[in-house]
């Protein structure tokens, strides 16, 4: 009952956080992506593409691209059109403009493991093992969201190859990061030159991230009151998951998703995929048509 | 904001439908269609199915298979579990044993056309093709949570597949074969149901006995009752009306959107050669 108030006063006065109840305008981008998959990165990115006169940074970034499911409806409807909004959300047909991020979910474990210490969801002693268990299970905090394979196969089983839809690795950010700014600037219809987008990847850069972290970590959104001595931006690279995933974990993950990772270019280690030789939806329906 | 006052009062009582919200239990059971895809039909078999002993109605469905849009917040916690609860909304990973009905999508829109002007929400003159149109970019129901047909269906279809808490329908096949199809719905169910009562459910549910009660009671039943009374919600309950209600142009259109997906649930295209949309086999040609 007190939470039922709670909720309404927060209601009324537009103070929840927006989450999947957000108000989506059709000149609204998205930049979507499950946790951990470097969307905060590629918010940095965006911010600095679009706008290039402005200091970006932890202070500034809940105004360039606001994040869904950090600020109230109140704050969004604010924000002077079009917005690029940041979001976590599974597949939600409102989005017509997505820029979608997908990483490796080895990687993804991974990071999600040390952000769940970070915000005390989990300590230190919780083994990495269980906790890859929790991540293929949807035992996560995250769990609205969907599970990775949940959140990714729901984007792409329904929008890749259309328009307005622009699929980025994150392997291939980090690889070659210009590349992928010029396809975003694209996406966006925005004009650019090699300064400008040289520019954008200086002034997004881990090293970059990691400093204006230390300094304003303490009151962004997204790190204040949590645990300071683990740092938000994370390793910044990919493939880390091949020193500290367990032959288990890999093993886990690869049997849950492994030929959407497959499809996504994200070569497997175990040999043999146990009963998903196919990822679910090439196939044709099994019941449809039979009868 | 005395409107916004009013609706915060439903809501701390629990008289305002949950929605999406609704809070789920692993144990519940969704009946998810899009529009006009068989979906009361279902309900009426369900219920029946499930209430050998009672006569189910047009004023109690809502109650027997309820929709999340419609009973209340307080009505689904107090409901008898395991619960199966009724809703349209495209792919939810909660939803963890999902029934899910489909339709051809070009029957579709041709049913929503009339429900659509039985709803006074276009006019009689308004022209299907235009229609058709609206429908394929997820413009014919507003507002609306649904997303386009094949938004709505691919989600589900791509997401579950061979998944075993997710049993597929097509209305094409439970008009064919009644019976075989809602033996599986038993089966998905852990219902121990006998020929005989199958075959019951199948003929309390029956378009004829659907129609005759629409007649006594589609002026109390909330979802036609502010409707106009001269156009049926009950219609044809048959496949392929398409063929002679749609244009060429308009069938090109719906094929060229979804032949992917239209493919794989087995309905026979007009059209050959379009572009194939299914967009997972591209998946490796767009990323290098």
């Amino acid at each position: 009952m007190i939470y039922g108030v709670k909720r309404v006063l927060a209601y009324l006065m537009g103070a929840d956080v927006a989450g999947r109840a957000l108000a989506v305008y059709p000149d609204d981008t998205f930049i979507v992506s499950y946790p951990r998959s470097g969307n905060t990165w590629t918010r940095f990115l965006v911010a600095n593409l679009l706008h290039p006169n402005e200091p970006v940074s932890f202070d500034t970034i809940e105004r360039l691209v606001p994040d869904a499911e950090a600020q109230s409806s109140k704050y969004l409807k604010r924000i002077p059109r079009p917005r690029v909004i940041k979001s976590h959300e599974y597949f939600d047909h409102r989005y017509k403009k997505v820029i979608y991020v997908v990483r490796d979910p080895r990687d993804v474990a991974l990071s999600y493991y040390n952000f769940s210490r970070k915000y005390r969801y989990i300590d230190d002693a919780y083994p990495l093992e269980s906790f890859v268990g929790d991540f293929v299970h949807g035992r996560l905090s995250s769990a609205d969201w969907g599970t990775w394979g949940e959140n990714v196969g729901s984007w792409i089983s329904t929008r890749l190859g259309r328009e307005n839809f622009l699929l980025l690795r994150y392997e291939d950010l980090i690889a070659n990061p210009e590349a992928e700014i010029a396809k975003m600037a694209n996406f966006f219809g925005i004009k650019t030159d090699a300064m400008h987008i040289r520019n954008t990847v200086e002034r997004s850069s881990a090293h970059r991230m990691r400093e204006l972290e230390k300094a304003q970590g303490k009151d962004w959104i997204s790190t204040k009151d949590k645990r300071p001595d683990i740092p938000f931006i994370g390793s910044a690279a990919s493939g880390r998951w091949k020193l500290e995933l367990s032959a288990n974990s890999v093993a886990e993950i690869e049997a849950a998703w492994g030929t959407l990772m497959k499809t996504l270019g994200y070569e497997l280690s175990a040999r043999r995929i146990a009963g998903d030789e196919e990822f679910r939806g090439v196939q044709p329906a099994v019941s449809a048509g039979q009868h | 904001m005395i409107k916004k006052i009013r609706a915060g009062i439903r809501l701390v009582a629990g008289k305002w439908p949950p929605g999406p919200e609704l809070e789920v239990y692993p144990d519940d059971t969704f009946l998810i269609a899009y529009s006009k895809s068989g979906n009361t039909w279902t309900r009426f078999l369900l219920a029946n199915l499930l209430n050998p002993d009672k006569q189910v109605t047009f004023l109690n469905i809502p109650e027997l298979v309820p929709h999340f849009d419609v009973m209340s917040k307080r009505f689904f916690r107090d409901a008898r579990r395991p619960r199966i609860i009724n809703c349209h909304e495209a792919f939810r990973p909660h939803y963890k044993r999902v029934i899910y009905v489909v339709r051809d999508p070009r029957d579709v829109v041709v049913s929503l056309f009339h429900f659509q002007r039985k709803r006074r929400i276009i006019a009689d003159d308004d022209s299907l093709d235009r229609f058709v149109t609206r429908f394929v970019a997820g413009e014919a129901l507003k507002p609306s949570r649904l997303g386009s047909w094949g938004d709505n269906v691919a989600s589900w279809l791509l997401m579950r597949d061979k998944d075993p808490g997710f049993l597929l329908l097509r209305y094409e096949d439970l008009l064919a074969g009644t019976e075989t199809e809602l033996a599986r719905v038993a089966k998905f169910l852990n219902i121990e149901a006998t020929p005989e009562r199958i075959s019951n459910a199948v003929v309390a549910s029956s378009a004829h006995r659907m129609r005759t009660l629409e007649k006594i009671q589609g002026n109390q039943w909330h979802q036609s009752k502010d409707t106009r009374q001269d156009i049926p919600f009950v219609r044809a309950a048959k496949a392929g009306g398409w063929e002679t209600a749609l244009s060429d142009e308009s069938v090109r259109e719906i094929e060229g959107a979804w032949s992917g997906i239209m493919k794989i649930l087995g309905y026979p295209l007009r059209f050959e050669n379009l572009p194939e949309r299914l967009p997972l086999r591209d998946a490796e040609k767009l990323l290098r």
